[in-house]
């Protein structure tokens, strides 16, 4: 008990610390869910197609009719499964899809991940626009081998405004995918 | 390796400030550093923060632990920590609390009502602005579709192009259902349309449409989507696409309020995150503050209790009589004036030290040559006080007091004599010299004949009185003069024996002489009657004179001068040899160690000791029934030790005292000077004899030689 009393001072800081440490992992995501990835190979080029949900909460509907853009970065690896290393990166492509509202004009305008740019009166035709991503172009030579494509799409949170982007405590701007991974 | 404290907190301290900096940076609009960087930030900051909480609380612990083991100084340090710790959190608190009530407060001010409302008011402006461009350019275009509706085929182009001219449009195309172009009529010569999407056509043909664009940001554009229908198309379905810039100068300022508005409403939206990071920040500046205000505050108390400690530790050295402990200069300050004087102080205290060491170890010196000589006089010393409370004494007056205890310091000298009777007469004439209250009393001595059951002593008593300035003191000397008047009555005897046997002697054989002359010549001229009373009367004489003339000679022997011849001896031989000439009586029995080792003596007188020894025992042993005399020798460590011991009448207990004295003797037909002779013999021969009564019946003298050559 004596021991207790001497060491109440550390323990109290320890305690302090772990909830501290905890505090940190435990931010929820928002999270995007890829699906129905569709993978075409067409005269040499490769072109992946998939539908995504994402729950867009009302603080981001209302960021966006504050004209606040928001930018979804598509991340794509193809990778090398190996036996000893469990991966090697043989390429990695990076695309961006954007929505935006313009007030002046009132209009949604959508930037696709090709960079087609679309402008839509009401916000619905805009989200159901950018879930689909269309015609994703990457380089991929296939000699068989064990590859798998990596794919990851998350909000892109440096295009945000600066105080959005600091508050870290703020869980709404934390949109991520799972790691959607698939045989090539 | 320990590294200081000062250099840790000051480290410390420097990353904090450096992590602020930086985090302070981040949630600026400089985009120097990203926001991954302000979460690893916080992350470092919140980290760094919580490990100075810790390098404090383990100070705190440290301090608390010195305190509770009452290290010097730690409690000092702790009211200068607690102290400097106050001092820098009460004011950064009312910063923080002000500037987080002036922030939340500036923040909230951005978002004025009338300005969000003017902005508002401007971007409608806009809207507006571009409404009544699109109903102008639908009018326009509806005017142009009915005269190009109702034109001929070949006509067509020539209307376009001189009402597209008269309404001042830009461009005017006219395209079929398949968005192929019939018609074309341009301001500018060198004009190729695009296409518009289908969508864009087929909403145009079924009526009216009109849409805004914008190309690269600066310029807006009009384009209108209307349908041409008349009954001279002939089932051709045709739309007109009119395109008309909105002027640059109305352009650019809807634009710039449209960008005005939208930064406007995302900082409307993001003031709560602002509100959170920049009190986040705050906070975490307040925590940095005052943390390091409390880190620092230890490094401060220590540099001004550390001094202080050093000089109570040094105290402490000085009281235990280290005065070796000299603190080093802290600077010139009050505290290293102080510094300095204490060291001055030291040094002058280790002086002053040594020289009263010097003077105490030579008081030690005199003192214990007093005491050895107080402790080896035969003399007994008293000093008493006033009151008569013993201050001081030596061995030989507890002896001569007859004290168990050789230290009587702090009694009475009443307690001291009550418990001795012997001693009473003595203690009534100290107490009415003292109790006398005459000034200058004056050295005063007495002789005191001491008698208690039949022993006698002489005590001699000076009183001294030692004045000081409060008290006056007596010192008593009284010395046991018993032995010195025996010598003074021994040595009178002596030579009172000497003029006696001098003066008797030479009368003595005239006198017996004449006597035996005068029977002689007249025991025959004599009747018998009277013949026989002659023979008779001289022969009274004779042996009269005889008798004076043995007496005359034992007192010539006991009065003569100390002549002694002596040589080396075995006393056991000798005491055979003497025994033998007693052979005949078989009550004599020896009893000696072996290797009785020689002494020193003139032969002829120790024999003359023993024969006399052995004769008073003959004495005592007349009447008793079995008697037996107990010779031994034996060996002592320096000594050669002969006891005789009889089992005969003894010696009265009222002379024992006085038995080696002259005359003194319990036998009908003694002289008294037999035992006064060997007394004599023994002390000319630095010997010690002892007479004593055995419990039962008989005498044991006891007779001590030193051994050796000489």
């Amino acid at each position: 008990m004596r021991y207790f009393k001497k060491i109440s001072i550390i323990i109290i800081i320890v305690i302090g610390l772990l909830l501290i440490v905890d505090r940190l992992p435990s931010i929820e995501e928002n999270e995007i869910l890829i699906k129905d990835v569709v993978i075409k190979n067409s005269e040499g080029l490769n072109k992946i197609n998939f539908n995504q949900e994402m729950k867009f909460d009302p603080i981001v509907m209302k960021a966006i009719n504050k004209g606040i853009p928001l930018v979804f970065k598509v991340t794509l690896r193809v990778v090398e499964v190996g036996d000893i290393w469990p991966t090697k990166t043989l390429s990695k492509k990076v695309g961006h899809y954007q929505i935006e509202y313009k007030s002046l004009r009132k209009v949604y305008k959508i930037r696709d991940i090709n960079g087609n740019s679309y402008e839509y009166k009401y916000i619905d035709e805009a989200v159901q626009k950018i879930l689909k991503v269309e015609n994703f172009e990457f380089t991929f030579i296939n000699d068989y081998k064990n590859y798998e494509l990596w794919l990851n799409v998350a909000l892109d949170r440096k295009k945000l405004p600066k105080p959005l982007q600091v508050n870290y405590f703020d869980t709404t701007w934390y949109m991520i995918s799972n790691k959607s991974i698939h045989k090539l | 390796m320990k590294i200081k404290l000062k250099y840790i907190i000051t480290t410390v301290a420097f990353i904090g400030i450096a992590l602020l900096i930086l985090l302070a940076k981040s949630i600026s609009n400089s985009d120097v550093i990203s926001s991954d960087s302000f979460r690893i930030l916080l992350g470092l900051n919140i980290f760094f923060i919580c490990s100075l909480i810790i390098l404090i609380a383990v100070q705190i612990f440290r301090l608390l632990q010195s305190v509770k083991k009452e290290i010097t100084g730690s409690r000092l340090t702790l009211r200068l920590v607690l102290s400097f710790a106050l001092m820098g959190i009460i004011p950064v608190l009312i910063i923080y609390l002000v500037s987080v009530n002036f922030l939340t407060k500036s923040i909230e001010s951005w978002f004025d009502v009338k300005v969000e409302s003017a902005l508002e008011g401007g971007l409608t402006l806009g809207q507006k602005t571009i409404d009544i461009l699109m109903s102008d350019i639908e009018l326009k275009g509806k005017s142009i579709a009915y005269s190009i509706g109702n034109a001929e085929k070949e006509d067509r182009n020539n209307i376009l192009t001189d009402l597209r001219a008269k309404f001042g449009i830009q461009d005017a195309v006219i395209f079929d259902q398949d968005s192929k172009i019939i018609e074309l009529s341009s301001k500018k010569n060198n004009l190729i349309p695009s296409i518009p999407d289908a969508s864009d056509l087929e909403r145009g043909g079924e009526g009216f449409f009109g849409r805004i664009e914008e190309i690269t940001g600066e310029d807006i554009y009009l384009k209108a989507f209307i349908p041409i229908s008349s009954k001279n198309l002939m089932g051709e379905k045709l739309i007109l696409q009119l395109s008309q810039p909105i002027p640059p100068s109305i352009a650019n300022l809807a634009l710039s309020v449209e960008s005005v508005y939208d930064e406007y409403q995302q900082l409307t939206y993001s003031r709560n995150s602002l509100k959170i990071i920049y009190i986040l920040t705050l906070t975490l500046v307040l925590l940095l503050a005052l943390l390091s205000s409390v880190a620092a505050s230890f490094v401060i108390s220590r540099k001004f209790s550390s001094p202080l400690a050093m000089l109570a530790d040094a105290t402490r050295q000085i009281s235990k009589g280290n005065y070796k402990k000299i603190i080093s200069e802290q600077g010139k300050d009050e505290i290293g004036v102080l510094i300095s004087s204490f060291n001055s102080m030291t040094s002058q205290l280790e002086e002053a030290t040594k020289n009263s060491e010097k003077d105490r170890e030579r008081l030690e010196i005199a003192r214990t040559f007093l005491e050895t000589i107080l402790a080896h006089l035969t003399t007994g010393v008293i000093v008493i006080d006033d009151k008569k409370i013993i201050r001081l004494n030596n061995v030989s007056a507890s002896k001569m007091l007859q004290n168990k205890e050789k230290k009587m310091n702090d009694i009475k000298i009443e307690k001291i004599i009550k418990n001795n009777s012997l001693f009473k007469p003595l203690y009534e004439f100290v107490e009415t010299y003292i109790d006398d209250n005459k000034k200058n009393k004056k050295e005063i001595s007495k002789e005191f004949r001491l008698k208690k059951e039949e022993k006698e002593r002489t005590i001699m008593l000076q009183i001294t009185p030692l004045r000081d300035k409060k008290n006056t003191q007596y010192v008593l000397v009284f010395d046991d003069i018993s032995e010195v008047t025996q010598a003074q009555r021994q040595s009178a005897w002596g030579e009172i024996a000497r003029r006696l046997a001098h003066e008797i002697k030479n009368p003595l054989t005239p006198i017996q002489l004449s006597a035996e002359r005068i029977q002689h010549k007249f025991s025959d001229k004599l009747s018998k009657e009277d013949s026989i009373i002659l023979e008779r009367s001289t022969s009274v004489i004779v042996n009269q004179v005889n008798a004076l003339k043995l007496m005359v000679n034992e007192f010539a022997e006991y009065a003569r001068p100390p002549k002694i011849q002596k040589d080396i001896i075995r006393i056991d031989n000798l005491v055979d040899e003497v025994v033998d000439l007693y052979e005949i009586d078989k009550i004599i029995k020896i009893k000696k160690d072996k290797n009785i080792p020689i002494i020193y003596a003139d032969q002829n007188k120790l024999r003359q000791v023993i024969i006399n020894l052995i004769e008073n025992s003959k004495d005592a042993l007349e009447e008793i029934k079995n008697p037996i005399i107990k010779i031994f020798i034996r060996k002592k460590i320096g000594e050669v030790e002969l006891i005789i011991e009889d089992n005969g009448i003894g010696i009265p207990d009222e002379i024992i005292e006085r038995i080696f004295e002259p005359y003194v003797t319990s036998k009908k037909a003694g002289t008294g000077l037999g035992l006064a002779i060997v007394h004599k013999i023994i002390e000319e021969h630095e010997g010690k004899i002892k007479i004593e009564r055995i419990n039962t019946s008989g005498t044991r003298v006891i007779i001590k030689f030193k051994s050796g050559k000489k």
